[in-house]
């Protein structure tokens, strides 16, 4: 058993395993912490019997409401990472410049009384100008301050997406000013709808169900096109995929472009839900997305979809779950805490994240 | 910058060759839009604030000569290297030089036709009359064009004008802004001192550089640069000297330098003092990092942890506050120097902690791993759950500065000293380490783990060794930033100062020491 | 080990070196023009600035909050025409970041300008710690705008803090009075505590509950949240278990925002009375909660007509036409007050010879601080022995109107309690 698990962590084998026992020590304490804390949480949080049927099924809603979102920006953090080995930091901040375009039509139309005559119009409108501006400014990045670094090996570009997520955020701040704009709350998102006998606002509903539709056309988009199956040549074998005739440089920007449109929907679906926009927005959320993407097996399209959904599920549910019945105060600070151990007990448990099998196997 | 770069791309990968006005137009925009961006973002207005020459120009309007001479000057380095002198280049830098005038010009009139401001808030009044010069908007716009493609012409001449000429003038213009720019700290700088502060009056203002001031440096910094020039000229031509000779020149240089940072906090007050301390902080941490990131290859974004682990360990030990271990423990209350190699060691032991779970994760992963490691402990030391502990929001206060003999170590300049002496020894240890056998293992496993492990390097010693020791050096930056502060608070402790830190080092150029 | 031995020689070398050289140039008893001070004097010569510093969080996740003051610095200097005592005011303001770090830079930095008459700021208590001393070192008065930490103004507070004042309360008023308020006017038994974390809220939500359990009441669980948080449901799920008769959230606009909006979702949050703390008295507060904001209160010290504030109104209107916006966060007329006292004080002390030089005594400027009493925007400003400047004279605001741009003290917000 610690032969199987020794190798899979990518420990030296059998050799050094007499004299590093305690490193296996370690990770089995590690193991089995984790596994007491969520046993031993659950168990204590069932007994107490504080949460009614009603309310586990509002955590759940509450965590894929936000699931979705992490798992649309997610989807701009893998895809670029497949095809350029890029974590482009910036991704958050685009989502922010999308969640700010839509802000100036949504509150127009809002003041216009359009928003609530015809909200599918109103909504496909502030989707469409949210995406054409994350996807201007995501191209744009990529064209201005990536592609000089396209080559460069180690960890430059890495920094020069950094600076550009805080270039982003101080132009916006210096455009918008640094106090806080909220969406407009029309009725009809607050409305509540049945699902399976509980109640549930509808604009979760709506967030949830659009944000899967999204991704679904994203998927058919990067299977069945020309241009998506240029993007998985170029993730396969860059140089392979430019020596059959593929232009690397389209397929980048079309690359950045998807991503873009992604970042712009969630964007905006981020800031119909949760209504504040302010320059600072992006940050943390682009931080938690591409953790789930990594948590799903970043490089993969289907993985950062359910890393996100995923992460959204622990952070809604998991502290009242696990943390609420061993008596820690204050669970929901710990919410941050909860996410980054399961996203490090994937890691080392499963290197390569949920579905990362497929990668993990071409880059070794 | 940016567009600087943007522009010579714009101008020069177009597929069919562009025309040459063509070219200029888009200069011409893209020279605008850069001024059109900084108005509208409010770096414009807000520089406009800052005087270089009293009375006769802010830095504002520094930057809006320096859009319109960069215009002219792109115009030039467009043609290529055969670019001469010929009255179609004058046209065309006109030409552009006007529109990029005539965007800050649209701007402008949209300005004052729109209410701009209730969606771009940095449109100011102030802005307005910047941007028209006081003069109306047809004056204003009218002095916009007419100035931008002025400038624009004189910058294309300037350009086209001898290089060396071209280079002492710049300096001096440099000189003029940096001493205009930074006349806040140089004038604290010169309080001090009769013959300083006679000098200080005759080229400062309370505001900031005199017509006649910025006249006299202008003229000694272009004096000086032509100066070296000459000098160097002169070096050049007995190439003659033997190596050696120049390698001591080198050395003496560097010993000059190093002297000059050593002594200069001490001349120049303890602000200077406290900067160069932070500065000495990451310089310590980013040698700690680069023996993870630059010699062992392990990418860690969590580096904040071990920099917290030194700073509460060193204040839970000496602090005269509730929180401190001697308060409800039987541990005595340490001194600073008790304290310092304590924390070092948690550190260490810490780092090593960390290092085990991480080890079978690679690359990008390992990146995000470490990120999370470092979250999670910030998260628990700002938790109310681990308040009893490591009191939470509220910080732990009072940590005393350390003694030396009956001196207290309160100035920043002595921290700074402080700083310098532990930057030194671990510099010192930094540089053996990369030179000994674990440095070359460290490289091996950089390049290739699966080759250095088949050398027979064992993988999981070398790697702890490797985060147990940077683990250290943030250890002890964390222990002087506690004694720096006299308090400290979870909030010091965020993701960002990691990213700062792995920026430093890979501007500094990895695996580089000295870096 | 072997890295402290080998340094133990070095450091010595070096400090001993460096402290004899680096002796602090001593601010005794001196005498300049008219003015003897027991710490320094100031000379200002003649048609030279009067130069005023500043510190507040101007970047990062709390902009908002020392942006907001020091604009309010800037209403303040333009209202006395830019000039004091015969000079044009240099208002020299510093980024403080909110953390400790920050504070003790930009006090430094201020610190290391001997002609900084007197410092205004700055916005958080984590600054304030480690650069109130810092100044006062090197004889420089500081006048907090917003820090509320207890420790500043506590009557055994440290020496190094004498040249402290704020004009923001303690958390200790506010807590005891935000306790008896939800004790004995809404009658409530059973509480649940919310912080963000930061100092200011941990503090006050400590202070409060501990306050409120003396009274009688049960404080059923002090939760907490990150400042950054959006999604509040879970949380608010989780307090819904717990039935509290009101939920008590001292914490700042952004996170305050989403609890008011997202208590709506919660069935079993209908019928739990919201009450937030002074960080919420701001327009922002409406624009990020629209709709739910209708009928949220929050504590604050009575700033109506009545009790005090005139001048508040026109302090608004000349915040927007500044600025092209409304206020941004809650503490501006405490900042706007706290540079009057500066003014005020440097009026008393100050004082010109025939050529137009002008002459402070920092100790004395202290002690006009001290001394100097008006009617602030904020309310009666008069500092007591420990520097706690604003009195607090407490009130409940309740906001009527999801519009941000009727944001009126007194009407939006109105003052529904005493």
């Amino acid at each position: 058993m610690t032969d199987v698990v020794a190798s899979r962590i990518g420990l030296p084998k059998l050799s050094s395993l007499a004299r590093f026992t305690f490193v296996d020590v370690i990770l089995w304490a590690l193991r089995l912490a984790v596994v007491i804390v969520v046993v031993g949480g659950t168990i204590g949080t069932l007994l107490k019997g504080r949460y009614a049927a009603a309310q586990w099924f509002d955590l759940v809603m509450f965590g894929l409401t936000i699931g979705s979102v992490y798992a649309l920006i997610a989807l701009g953090y893998t895809m670029v990472y497949g095809v350029l080995r890029l974590i482009n930091f910036a991704h958050g901040d685009i989502t922010m410049t999308g969640a700010f375009a839509g802000y100036f039509l949504a509150s127009s139309f809002d003041r216009s009384g359009l928003l609530d005559r015809s909200p599918i119009l109103a909504m496909a409108g502030i989707l469409a100008l949210a995406i054409v501006t994350s996807t201007t400014i995501a191209v744009l990045t990529e064209r201005i301050a990536y592609r000089p670094f396209r080559h460069v090996r180690g960890f430059a570009p890495l920094i020069c997406a950094i600076g550009v997520s805080f270039f982003l955020e101080q132009t916006f701040r210096g455009l918008f000013g640094p106090s806080i704009r909220s969406y407009p709350d029309p009725k009809w998102q607050r409305a509540a709808i049945d699902v399976l006998g509980f109640s549930v606002p509808r604009v979760d509903i709506i967030v949830i169900a659009l944000a899967v539709v999204a991704m679904l056309v994203l998927y058919v988009i990067i299977q069945r096109t020309k241009m998506g199956t240029a993007m998985r040549a170029v993730s396969e074998d860059t140089d392979a995929a430019a020596m059959m005739g593929v232009d690397v440089n389209k397929v980048v920007v079309f690359t950045f472009a998807l991503g873009g449109a992604m970042a712009g929907i969630a964007g905006v679906f981020y800031a119909f839900v949760f209504k504040q926009v302010y320059f600072f927005m992006g940050f943390t959320p682009g931080i938690k997305a591409f953790g789930a993407a990594v948590l799903g097996g970043i490089g993969s399209v289907p993985g950062a979809m359910i890393g996100g959904f995923f992460l959204g599920l622990v952070e809604s549910v998991g502290p009242a779950l696990f943390l609420d019945g061993i008596g820690i105060p204050a669970p929901y600070q710990l919410r941050d805490l909860i996410a980054f151990t399961l996203l490090i007990m994937v890691l080392i448990f499963r290197p390569h994240g949920i579905l990362g099998e497929r990668m993990a196997k071409k880059r070794a | 910058m940016m567009a600087g770069a943007a522009a010579r791309r714009v101008a020069g990968s177009r597929r069919a060759p562009p025309s040459p006005l063509q070219r200029a137009a888009v200069t011409g925009l893209v020279f605008g839009i850069l001024g059109l961006y900084l108005a509208i973002v409010g770096i414009l207005a807000m520089i406009h604030g800052r005087a270089i020459i009293v009375g006769v120009l802010t830095l504002g309007q520094a930057t809006l000569v320096a859009i319109g001479l960069g215009t002219g000057a792109m115009i030039v380095r467009g043609d290529g290297e055969h670019g001469a002198w010929s009255w179609s280049t004058l046209l065309r830098s006109l030409f552009a030089g006007a529109i990029a005038g005539g965007v800050l010009a649209l701007l402008v009139v949209a300005m004052d036709a729109l209410d701009l401001r209730a969606i771009f808030i940095a449109l100011s009044p102030a802005l307005f009359e910047m941007l028209t010069f006081d003069l109306g908007l047809a004056g204003g716009v009218l002095v916009l064009i007419g100035g931008s493609a002025a400038l624009a012409a004189l910058g294309a001449l300037l350009t086209l004008g001898p290089r060396a000429f071209r280079r002492h003038v710049l300096i001096g213009c440099i000189a003029v802004i940096f001493f205009g720019v930074f006349q806040e700290l140089i004038q604290i700088m010169m309080q001090y001192g009769d013959i300083i502060g006679a000098v200080r009056e005759t080229i400062y203002t309370w505001e900031g550089l005199t017509p006649e001031g910025a006249i006299l440096i202008f003229v000694i910094a272009t004096a000086i640069s032509l100066l070296a020039a000459r000098l160097r000229g002169g070096e050049r031509s007995d190439a003659e000297t033997p190596p050696a000779q120049r390698r001591n020149a080198r050395i003496a240089k560097a010993a000059v330098a190093v002297l000059l940072l050593v002594l200069f906090p001490l001349l120049a007050g303890s602000y200077i003092g406290q900067v160069m301390m932070l500065v000495g902080l990451y310089i310590l941490m980013g040698m700690g990092l680069n023996l993870e990131v630059g010699l062992a290859g392990l990418l860690d974004l969590g580096f904040v942890a071990f920099f917290a682990v030194g700073a509460y360990t060193t204040a839970l030990l000496t602090a005269d506050s509730p929180h401190a271990l001697a308060a409800f423990t039987a541990i005595p209350s340490l001194s600073y120097w008790e304290a310092m190699p304590i924390a070092v060691l948690v550190s260490v032991i810490v780092g090593v902690l960390f290092g085990i779970p991480v080890l079978g994760v690679r690359g990008d992963y390992l990146a995000v791993a470490t990120m999370g490691l470092g979250e999670i402990v910030r998260v628990i030391v700002q938790s109310d759950a681990a308040a009893p502990l490591l009191a939470g929001a509220q910080g732990i206060l009072q940590i005393p500065k350390p003694w030396l003999g009956n001196i207290e170590l309160s100035d920043p300049v002595d921290l700074f000293y402080l700083t310098l002496a532990c930057a030194a020894v671990a510099a010192y240890c930094a540089w053996r380490l990369e030179n000994s056998r674990l440095g070359r293992a460290w490289m091996a496993v950089r390049d290739d783990e699966d080759v250095a492990q088949a050398l027979g390097i064992n993988l999981v010693k070398v790697k702890l060794l490797a985060y147990g020791l940077g683990a250290a050096f943030a250890g002890l930056a964390g222990s002087i930033f506690a004694v720096m502060l006299t308090s400290i608070y979870p909030s010091s402790f965020q993701l960002l100062v990691s990213i700062n830190v792995l920026a430093l080092i890979i501007v500094g150029g990895m695996a580089a020491c000295p870096a | 080990m072997f890295r402290y031995r080998s340094l133990r020689p070095w450091t010595y070398g070096a400090l001993a070196v460096a402290a004899l050289a680096a002796a602090p140039i001593a601010d005794a008893k001196e005498t300049k023009g008219p003015v003897t001070d027991d710490i320094g004097v100031i000379v200002i010569p003649k048609g030279a600035p009067i130069q005023i510093g500043g510190y507040w969080v101007l970047s990062g996740a709390d902009t908002a909050l020392g942006t907001d003051q020091k604009r309010a610095v800037e209403i303040a200097i333009k209202d006395i025409g830019g000039k004091l005592v015969g000079h044009p005011i240099k208002f020299n303001a510093e980024d403080s970041l909110c953390n400790a770090e920050g504070g003790q830079t930009a006090a430094t930095k201020l610190a290391a300008n001997p002609n900084t008459v007197i410092v205004i700021g700055p916005s958080c208590s984590s600054e304030a710690t480690p650069g109130a001393p810092i100044l006062w070192k090197a004889g420089i008065t500081s006048i907090g705008t917003s820090p509320t930490a207890p420790a500043l103004t506590a009557p055994d507070r440290k020496p190094e803090y004498n040249g402290f004042v704020r004009t923001a309360y303690s958390d200790i008023d506010q807590g005891a009075n935000d306790a008896k308020y939800v004790y004995e006017v809404l009658k409530a038994k059973k509480i649940v505590t919310v912080h963000d974390g930061s100092p200011y809220a941990q503090q006050l939500a400590t202070v409060m509950a501990a306050n409120f359990k003396k009274l009688g009441g049960t404080v059923l669980s002090a939760e907490a949240v990150a400042p950054t948080d959006v999604d509040m449901h879970p949380l608010l799920t989780r307090v819904a278990t717990e039935k509290p008769d009101v939920l008590y959230f001292p914490i700042f606009v952004a996170a305050a925002g989403q609890i008011i909006r997202q208590a709506a979702d919660i069935p079993g949050l209908k019928g739990v009375r919201l009450l937030g703390s002074s960080a919420l008295m701001a327009p922002d507060l409406i624009e990020a909660a629209r709709d739910a904001v209708v009928g949220f209160r929050f504590t604050y010290p009575d700033v109506s007509p009545e009790a005090q504030g005139k001048g508040y109104p026109k302090f608004v209107e000349e915040y927007k036409k500044m600025f092209g916006e409304g206020p941004i966060a809650g503490y501006h007329a405490n900042a706007y007050d706290g540079a009057q006292l500066a003014f005020k004080a440097i009026e008393k002390v100050a004082k010109t010879d025939k050529s137009g030089n002008t002459y402070i005594g920092k100790k004395a400027l202290r002690d006009a601080v001290f001394a100097t009493k008006f009617d602030g925007i904020s309310g009666p400003i008069a500092c007591d022995k420990y520097g706690e400047c604003a009195q607090f004279k407490p009130a409940v605001y309740e906001y009527t109107n999801a519009d941000p741009k009727t944001f009126k003290i007194g009407v939006n917000p109105k003052k529904i309690w005493p």
